[in-house]
């Protein structure tokens, strides 16, 4: 591991850069997630069609291949674009930070859309009518009593959600993000002693998924807190 | 911005060139990885530390990696080390498919052998308490009743697991191997024409992973066969 040495100010800025990708790439699964399962259990079928085309194309295209997508797509479109003001204007791209990170809540979020869509159906309905008996508004019985009780059952499969999310932020590499594996394939380039670089990577990414599980496992647990001593 | 589609229907007959490549490592991967992900059950479910041990932690570490950093040490890493070079394997490490291979397989085997433990744990416990009544040993109950219930419960999630690793063949375009997203992207590189070309692949890749999801469908009617279907799902 010698060869990794005067790296490791590298590796923590890339780890950074890794963090920084999941959190953003977290928040938009999330909004994903719920927008995609209100959508399929909506009564609206226009609703339903666009969701269960977004998750179908989502889960069964390759990761890489929708990060090309979005990236090298938006790249094209917005030089055009500038071009058609400035015609000095070589490229415009979105920055593979952004692209990346929202390219990978497009994926995850598919999968979340099924994880949410089948965690709301199995909120019981007699909470729901007993909000309505109460006269709470469906806006607050979808916040205070629906996502709640839903979240307690999506937890177990979200868990593994954000697993996926931390491993597809090693694709971003590919568009250019200057992350883990971008700093790994600098210092094969730079010192010809590939081995230790990317099993750094791997090492720091076996840590980020042990974090995230063991986060997972404690939300788990603070989720059923109330169900403590009933079993 | 408009799509070129004389450029589409050209490309696309080029890109299924590259087909053959994506099912032989489909295939091969699939399996090689159950072979691989039997083994790590059976030791998983020995109940003798020193095989369920090493087992376990295979499992975590390559659940816990992101395929392209084991596609990449397998294919970058592993030729720097010298006993490698030396060794029996280093025929298949030269080539970028045998690293492929490589790297899916171990992969996909960790995945695998998780989703046949949930299969196992699954099978009811009085049935192999009827079988060892029966005076059945333990590797019949394991052969009889464990593993034909277990195939049965565990289709579903490896139906997925197929379709995850038919999608991570994608990846190994990253190490030069021409696959159908290799050839997309020297395509792409020529005719800087990313929509047509790579919204066109991505169509291929639905239609593979559709017809993976029906042959699991009807595979699965048929193992469940026995079980009376209540309701139309």
């Amino acid at each position: 591991m010698d060869a990794t040495i005067g790296w490791w100010d590298d590796f923590f800025w890339a780890g950074l850069e890794v963090i920084q990708v999941f959190f953003v790439a977290m928040v938009g699964t999330v909004a994903l997630g719920l927008m995609g399962a209100a959508a399929k259990l909506s009564k609206s079928r226009t609703a339903q069609k666009i969701a269960s085309g977004y998750t179908i194309f989502f889960r069964g295209t390759p990761e890489i291949l929708v990060l090309f997508i979005i990236y090298y797509g938006s790249a094209i479109t917005l030089t055009s674009i500038f071009q058609f003001f400035d015609p000095t204007i070589k490229f415009v791209d979105i920055p593979p930070f952004w692209a990346g990170s929202f390219g990978i809540s497009l994926i995850v979020g598919a999968y979340a859309t099924e994880t949410f869509r089948g965690a709301f159906l199995g909120v019981d309905p007699g909470l729901i009518e007993a909000s309505r008996a109460l006269g709470i508004s469906n806006l607050k019985t979808f916040f205070y009593v629906r996502v709640p009780e839903m979240w307690r059952l999506a937890l177990p499969p979200f868990g593994n959600h954000m697993l996926s999310v931390i491993k597809d932020t090693a694709l971003i590499s590919i568009i250019g993000l200057d992350e883990l594996l971008f700093v790994a394939e600098q210092g094969m380039g730079a010192t010809a002693k590939p081995f230790p670089f990317f099993f750094a990577v791997g090492g720091i990414y076996l840590a980020f998924s042990t974090v995230i599980t063991l986060t997972a496992m404690m939300l788990e647990k603070r989720a059923n807190r109330h169900l403590e001593g009933s079993r | 911005m408009s799509i070129d589609i004389a450029l589409t229907l050209e490309s696309i007959p080029k890109m299924l060139m590259g087909i053959g490549v994506t099912f032989q490592l489909l295939f091969i991967t699939l399996g090689l990885g159950t072979a691989l992900a039997i083994v790590l059950l059976l030791m998983r479910i020995s109940g003798r530390w020193y095989l369920s041990v090493p087992s376990m932690v295979y499992i975590y570490v390559f659940r816990g990696t992101p395929i392209l950093v084991q596609v990449f040490i397998i294919y970058h890493g592993l030729p720097g080390l010298e006993f490698v070079r030396e060794s029996i394997f280093w025929p298949i490490l030269r080539d970028p498919f045998g690293c492929a291979v490589v790297a899916l397989t171990l992969n996909t085997g960790a995945y695998v052998s998780e989703i046949l433990r949930g299969g196992v744990l699954g099978v009811e416990r009085g049935l192999l308490e009827a079988g060892s009544a029966l005076g059945l040993s333990v590797r019949q109950r394991f052969i009889y009743i464990t593993t034909p219930i277990a195939v049965r419960l565990a289709t579903p999630a490896y139906s997925n697991d197929v379709i995850s690793l038919m999608k991570s063949t994608a990846l190994v375009s990253t190490i030069t191997v021409v696959d159908m997203t290799g050839i997309a992207r020297t395509i792409v590189a020529e005719t800087y024409a990313p929509y047509e070309i790579f919204l066109s692949l991505a169509i291929v890749y639905l239609i593979i992973t559709w017809g993976i999801q029906k042959s699991f469908g009807a595979f699965e009617r048929r193992m469940s066969r026995h079980v009376k279907q209540e309701t139309a799902a």
